[in-house]
């Protein structure tokens, strides 16, 4: 089977790109992305690292219509000291998670960490409507997102983030204005929020 | 004592200070007011691009259309252009980096970065004038030539253009060209030495010229991070001590001693004092608590209101998160509320910062001060949540 496969993949990829890892569909229901478990629905992709920018390898990133129009995006078990996203780029001065830190420090550190997505000048983040939501057996918050970018669609989010065991979990979903924001945010807050350890 | 190579640069810009004095005095504009392009193919495609990208640009939602602070900016570029004012149309684009810019057609971009790294309206009119002295000189269509000539034509526009603007190619790409878009020395040196005649013609101070590149040097060396990349203004426009001191030699030989008297700018100051929020926190979402910290000394030194300055301070502390600086925030806090303007959020931000030494008390007494002074906020339902008794 492997020997009929490679020629098809190799002939595809020079015909059209084929990659090795492409896009899967995610099967409905409790879905375990490190040891955060989350309710999906149907419909979602989940997207290959390399297509996602300064992720965590222990990340997962899932979309409806494309990366550029919808994300949902979760990022497990963060530890102290380390950031939301990683940057090849040393001089990137990410800004990092601290165990201590409360419902307004994860709420900046979410924005500045999007700011360092969209790159640094080129978009202006912000954030909204902090308020606490309790994840399973761990207080968290949830908050809003918007964010202006330079050359690229505007988008709004929804976050979700707690702390457990001195780990961050964060989970949230970008979507293009105002289409594609409004046209997954009620499935992608329900997932959000059914997010446990 | 002096090293031989600082020996050796002393007397190389002590020269270059009469040879600069020369070459200034010969420098002319190369293009009256009102210039259109000539029929020349390239020329015209140029600005044709040109156009486009403004009108592009003239619908992004990271411009700033408060009119007092386009009114400002536009007021400077007028006064700085002179008779060719109407050849402007000046930007303000929300972005914390140090830049200006300035296209063949006059399409002149001015960061929100450059207003908070200022000290003086003079400095910002020095970058003004520069980039003014490059248009004159025509240096942005020498430089489309180079560059055209050095790459494919195909592409080049999506490529070349976005960064030619300083408007944001898609990222990588803009990183990947910028080397071939720096103006080269001697067209730099004629920005300078032209820019600096025409700041003084308006009746800014010249002495800005070159302290504003000490400054950018100061922010430099301040940085906990530093840039293994300077910014897109020094990309493109070389920065060193080099730099700053020929220019320093030269306007003290053209003009004399400084103008200003030290006291701070009116207009300036008015500007951050009416709008820091908006100016800063661009900033502070850099996460380079470094850069900010230089930025808040200076601001403390020209006298913005010390209400916003102390609680700017607070957030710079707390999200650079080092040890001590907790303390650093509640202290910087409590000294913004002492003062007579003093933003909502340093109530709450003082707060958190009681909730994290387990003083409830005092945490709670600042949320409710937070809401008094900010009914609508949008976090109420998170303060709320600390303000009930089994939030402990």
């Amino acid at each position: 089977m492997k020997t009929k496969a490679l020629p098809l993949c190799f002939a595809l990829a020079v015909l059209g790109g084929c990659s090795v890892s492409s896009f899967t569909l995610v099967t409905p229901g409790i879905v375990t992305i490190a040891d955060l478990n989350v309710q999906a629905g149907s419909g979602w992709n989940d997207a290959p690292i390399h297509q996602r920018r300064f992720a965590r390898t222990d990340s997962a990133a899932w979309t409806k219509d494309g990366l550029l129009l919808d994300r949902l995006v979760f990022i497990p078990a963060v530890p102290d000291g380390e950031p939301l996203l990683l940057s090849r780029e040393r001089t990137a001065a990410m800004p990092v998670f601290r165990a201590d830190m409360l419902p307004n420090e994860l709420e900046e550190l979410v924005e500045s960490s999007i700011v360092k997505f969209f790159g640094e000048g080129q978009a202006v983040v912000s954030t909204e409507n902090l308020r606490p939501h309790r994840f399973g057996e761990n207080r968290g918050v949830l908050f809003d997102l918007s964010a202006t970018v330079t050359e690229s669609p505007a988008y709004k989010g929804l976050v979700g983030a707690f702390v457990a065991n001195d780990k961050l979990y964060v989970m949230y979903y970008l979507g293009a204005t105002p289409h594609y924001y409004g046209k997954h945010v009620a499935e992608a807050e329900a997932i959000i929020k059914s997010a446990t350890i | 004592m002096k090293t031989a190579a600082a020996i050796l640069l002393s007397i190389t810009v002590a020269l270059f200070a009469t040879d600069a004095r020369t070459a200034e005095e010969e420098l002319e504009h190369l293009i009256p007011p009102g210039y259109q392009p000539e029929e020349a193919a390239d020329e015209k495609g140029l600005w044709m691009e040109f156009e486009e990208m403004e009108i592009s640009l003239n619908k992004s939602a990271l411009l700033i259309r408060d009119p007092e602070l386009v009114n400002y900016v536009n007021g400077i570029v007028c006064k700085v252009a002179a008779d060719y004012c109407d050849d402007f149309r000046v930007y303000l684009v929300r972005n914390p980096g140090f830049n200006a810019s300035m296209t063949a057609t006059g399409m002149m971009q001015i960061w929100t970065g450059l207003i908070v790294r200022a000290t003086s309206t003079d400095e910002i009119a020095a970058v003004v004038g520069h980039e003014i002295a490059h248009y004159t000189r025509m240096h942005s269509l020498e430089r489309f030539r180079s560059l055209k000539s050095k790459m494919a034509t195909a592409g080049f526009f999506d490529l070349g253009l976005a960064v030619l603007t300083g408007i944001s190619a898609p990222i990588g790409q803009a990183t990947a060209i910028l080397s071939f878009l720096s103006f080269n020395r001697e067209q730099e040196t004629e920005a300078d030495l032209l820019g600096t005649r025409i700041l003084a013609e308006a009746g800014y101070d010249p002495h800005a010229a070159y302290e504003v590149w000490y400054k950018i040097l100061a922010e430099e060396e301040a940085a906990a991070v530093k840039r293994r990349k300077p910014g897109l203004f020094s990309q493109t426009h070389p920065n060193s001590i080099e730099r700053a001191e020929y220019l320093r030699n030269f306007v003290n030989d053209r003009y004399g001693p400084p103008y200003s008297d030290g006291t701070a700018d009116p207009e300036l100051l008015k500007i951050l004092n009416n709008h820091y929020e908006l100016l800063m926190e661009d900033q502070i979402d850099t996460n380079r608590f470094g850069r900010t910290e230089e930025i808040l000394r200076r601001h403390a030194e020209i006298g913005v209101e010390p209400g916003i300055l102390y609680y700017f301070h607070g957030e710079m502390y707390r999200q650079r998160g080092e040890d001590g600086d907790n303390r650093l925030a509640m202290e910087a806090y409590k000294k913004s509320i002492e003062q007579e303007k003093v933003p909502a959020e340093a109530y709450k931000n003082l707060g958190y910062l009681y909730l994290k030494t387990k003083d409830m008390a005092n945490a709670q007494a600042n949320f409710r001060n937070y809401l008094e002074a900010a009914p609508d906020a949008s976090d109420r339902a998170m303060i709320e949540f600390y303000l009930e008794d089994d939030a402990r």
